[in-house]
């Protein structure tokens, strides 16, 4: 059973609370949250060990700079412990990396919450997201989809993180609740002086987004799909693409050094090079530009945790998280595996199973 | 590209460039002076262009010689085409000036090989942003053929970095299409461009004193251009606090390096594991300054990159091109690069005979840095 807090407060100012109790009372060395750095308004990601640096931070401002699972992940083994403010997409992405060995939960209290979702990074530096921020806080009381947030989060289902430490509800709620859900978290807050009292979140509250997203993504996924088209359609959609690698390097999930399509493997010799344009006549350069997304969408996909980097650093336009979204809930629900779901549940391609798919036996 | 006769051959242009540059390649393939081209193609859902090596006649017709965006640098296309070495075809490369020079700076870091290849350039007019064009195709393409076309034309919708680029026309390539008003003249830049032209059996007839004149009007509006918009530059670059306010919105994707033609490393330095300091010194650091920023070393990353490959820096704004967050990636390094050419007398991708600044050893460079070293060393002496 979980404990609620109980306060009148505005929730972020409960929430800095909060963090100011924990490092100021050494329950934790520092602080990951969001923070403000500039009048631009330009947001960073910052571990923060001082109290009095404590009030730049704006941990829940709808813009991702970069998914925080992939910078907790670098970080670890964490040896301190550290309060960690992060959306349920950050949060499931860290919860792939820790099943991959790429991250390690221990020393971390986290925090999340039910997400309205986030800007995108290019209105945020064309200065366009300002006079929509009282606009998205009242489309998350009302549990609304507003109109300029990733695609990837108007598509998104995956809000509420209940195994994190604390959780807060923030979508259909006038105020926001703020809800221990383990010991931990339960233990650390011990001495921070605000009543708590039994309580259990209710998804009800989350059901007139959740319908509304369902539909909006059935909508996107239809203007993606490319069953009757095949790799014409594949070709339309990822055939702008430049060879950047942006979508990867922003990607939690893809945690390689050295992608394999960066490799040796594919520095082809100049008589293979030959042939290719001889038999087809001729040879788009730099080659293999289907193939890398492909290859990610077979290496990645069962993880995607859908947080939209990849969409919001493409220099060309390409709707890249719709794709690698659609295609990870439909390679993962054959496996009925959510990415990110829980740390005991193991990536279906790391489990083997003699039964599996007989069909394919056939 | 001293070796540029006085005189050009003036080509068919009955129809328009395009179709034009289109036949002379086609001419020269039937006749066996080249196996293949490589020249940019509108991608099938005709919002960008790709860059492909074309042996096959029929799909010539589709290549789009001069393309209205730079998606890819074709440096980076020949690269990959090119890096294991010599192969059994000859092949023809038509690409902006930018690329040239770019495909030269690779030439001497090892990842170009020419013996195949013959370099044409172009009058450029600039590029659009990629961005815009891929907003709106249509307007796009509008736009362009009227940069191509209409000498009054305004350059206000080309890239920043174009605007202020001076050496849009004759460079290390070794034949260049001049684009003289509604003429197309060719002219051989050098001995290989020369012998081409012999063997194609064209003669060099016309004169290119209009054209030139017209060049050199356009270069000292662009240089006027250039000195201003580095002005401005320079107040934000110069100093760390305006740096780091420049570089603010960073998110580090490193799109701008991924996508740089003269950044060639397979891995960059600034991912590796090297630069992945382990939590403990993360902490450290955090601890010693009350906060720190993640991604760790935003800052470090671009004035590292500048040191690594400003001096060849071309400018041709791929960079800013692949940038989300709208820094002018491209206008920084170029007066970054100015500066570090100016010091070392160099000019990136001006001719493969140059040497590379960090791989020549001069014993009489920077000689005010030696006096300094000098003196420096005279007076530790003195307090021995």
């Amino acid at each position: 059973m979980s404990k609620i807090l109980k306060t009148n407060n505005p929730i972020e100012q409960t929430l800095k609370d909060i963090l100011k109790y924990l490092l100021d009372s050494k329950h934790v060395s520092a602080v990951f949250s969001l923070r403000k750095v500039n009048k631009k308004g330009s947001v960073d990601y910052g571990l923060i060990s001082d109290v009095a640096k404590l009030n730049e931070i704006a941990p829940l401002h709808p813009i991702m700079p970069a998914n925080a699972g992939q910078l907790l992940g670098r970080f670890t083994p964490m040896n301190k412990p550290v309060a960690a403010v992060v959306r349920p997409c950050e949060f499931r992405a860290f919860v792939e990396l820790a099943k991959r060995e790429q991250g390690q939960m221990d020393n971390f209290l986290f925090i999340t919450y039910s997400c309205g979702g986030v800007f995108q990074l290019k209105d945020q530096a064309e200065d366009k997201i300002k006079n929509k921020l009282n606009g998205y806080w009242d489309s998350i009381k009302k549990g609304e989809i507003h109109e300029s947030i990733r695609n990837s989060c108007k598509t998104c289902e995956h809000i509420v993180p209940l195994n994190s430490d604390i959780f807060i509800s923030l979508v259909g709620e006038e105020n926001g609740k703020i809800y221990l859900n383990t010991e931990k978290a339960e233990k650390m807050l011990k001495g921070f002086e605000i009543e708590t009292k039994e309580a259990k979140f209710d998804e009800i509250i989350l059901k007139n987004l959740l319908t509304q997203r369902s539909k909006y993504k059935e909508e996107i996924y239809s203007k993606i799909d490319t069953k009757d088209s095949g790799l014409d359609g594949l070709i339309d959609i990822f055939g702008k693409c430049i060879g950047c690698r942006g979508c990867n390097t922003v990607c939690p999930i893809c945690y390689c050094t050295l992608c394999d399509f960066d490799s040796f493997n594919y520095d082809y010799n100049t008589p293979i090079m030959e042939k290719e344009l001889a038999e087809k006549g001729a040879l788009r350069l730099p080659p293999d530009t289907l193939f890398f997304h492909l290859g990610r969408l077979s290496h990645m996909s069962f993880s995607c945790v859908g947080c939209g980097m990849c969409s919001d650093v493409c220099p060309a336009s390409i709707p890249v998280a719709d794709v690698f979204k659609k295609t990870g809930e439909e390679t993962a629900g054959m496996f009925d595996f959510v990415a990110g779901r829980r740390v005991d549940e193991e990536i279906p391609v790391m489990i083997y199973k003699e039964e599996e798919f007989p069909e394919l036996g056939e | 590209m001293t070796e540029i006769s006085k005189k050009g051959v003036l080509l068919d242009t009955k129809n328009d460039i395009q179709t034009s540059i289109l036949q002379f390649f086609q001419n020269a393939i039937e006749k066996k002076i080249f196996d293949a081209v490589m020249l940019p193609m509108k991608v099938p859902s005709g919002d960008s262009f790709a860059w492909i090596m074309i042996k096959d006649l029929e799909i010539l017709k589709s290549a789009q010689p001069l393309a209205p965006i730079m998606p890819v640098n074709a440096a980076k296309a020949l690269k990959r085409y090119t890096r294991k070495g010599k192969g059994k075809y000859k092949i023809a490369v038509l690409m902006k000036p930018c690329e040239i020079r770019a495909t030269v700076e690779l030439t001497k870091l090892n990842q170009v090989h020419l013996e195949d290849v013959t370099l044409f350039s172009y009058d450029c007019v600039g590029a659009l942003p990629m961005q815009d064009y891929i907003d709106d195709p249509k307007a796009g393409d509008e736009k362009y053929s009227k940069l191509l076309t209409d000498k009054n034309w305004n350059y206000k919708d080309v890239k920043p970095v174009c605007k202020i680029c001076d050496k849009f026309s004759l460079s290390a390539s070794d034949l260049h299409f001049a684009l003289n008003d509604q003429e197309l003249i060719l002219l051989s830049n050098r001995e290989k461009g020369e012998k081409l032209l012999t063997d194609l059996n064209l003669k060099t007839e016309t004169t290119l004193t209009k054209w030139q004149k017209y060049i050199e009007e356009k270069k000292t509006i662009k240089l006027k251009n250039r000195e201003e918009t580095f002005e401005i530059i320079k107040g934000m670059v110069e100093g760390f606090e305006n740096l780091t306010e420049t570089f603010a919105n960073c998110i580090g994707c490193h799109n701008c390096s991924s996508s740089c033609p003269i950044c060639y490393c397979r891995q960059c330095y600034f991912d590796t594991s090297v630069a992945k300091p382990n939590s403990d010194i993360v902490m450290m650091r955090a601890e010693d300054r009350g906060a720190v920023s993640l991604p760790l070393d935003r800052i470090m990353f671009h004035t590292g990159r500048m040191a690594h490959m400003s001096l060849s820096c071309v400018s041709c704004g791929l960079c800013s091109d692949a940038c989300p967050v709208n820094i002018p990636v491209a206008k920084i390094f170029s007066y970054v690069a100015s500066q570090t050419q100016k010091t070392f007398e160099y000019s990136a991708g001006a001719s493969v005979g140059d040497a590379l600044p960090m791989k020549e050893y001069r014993l009489d460079e920077l000689g005010e840095l030696g006096e300094l070293v000098k003196s420096a060393e005279v007076q530790e002496g003195s307090h021995e």
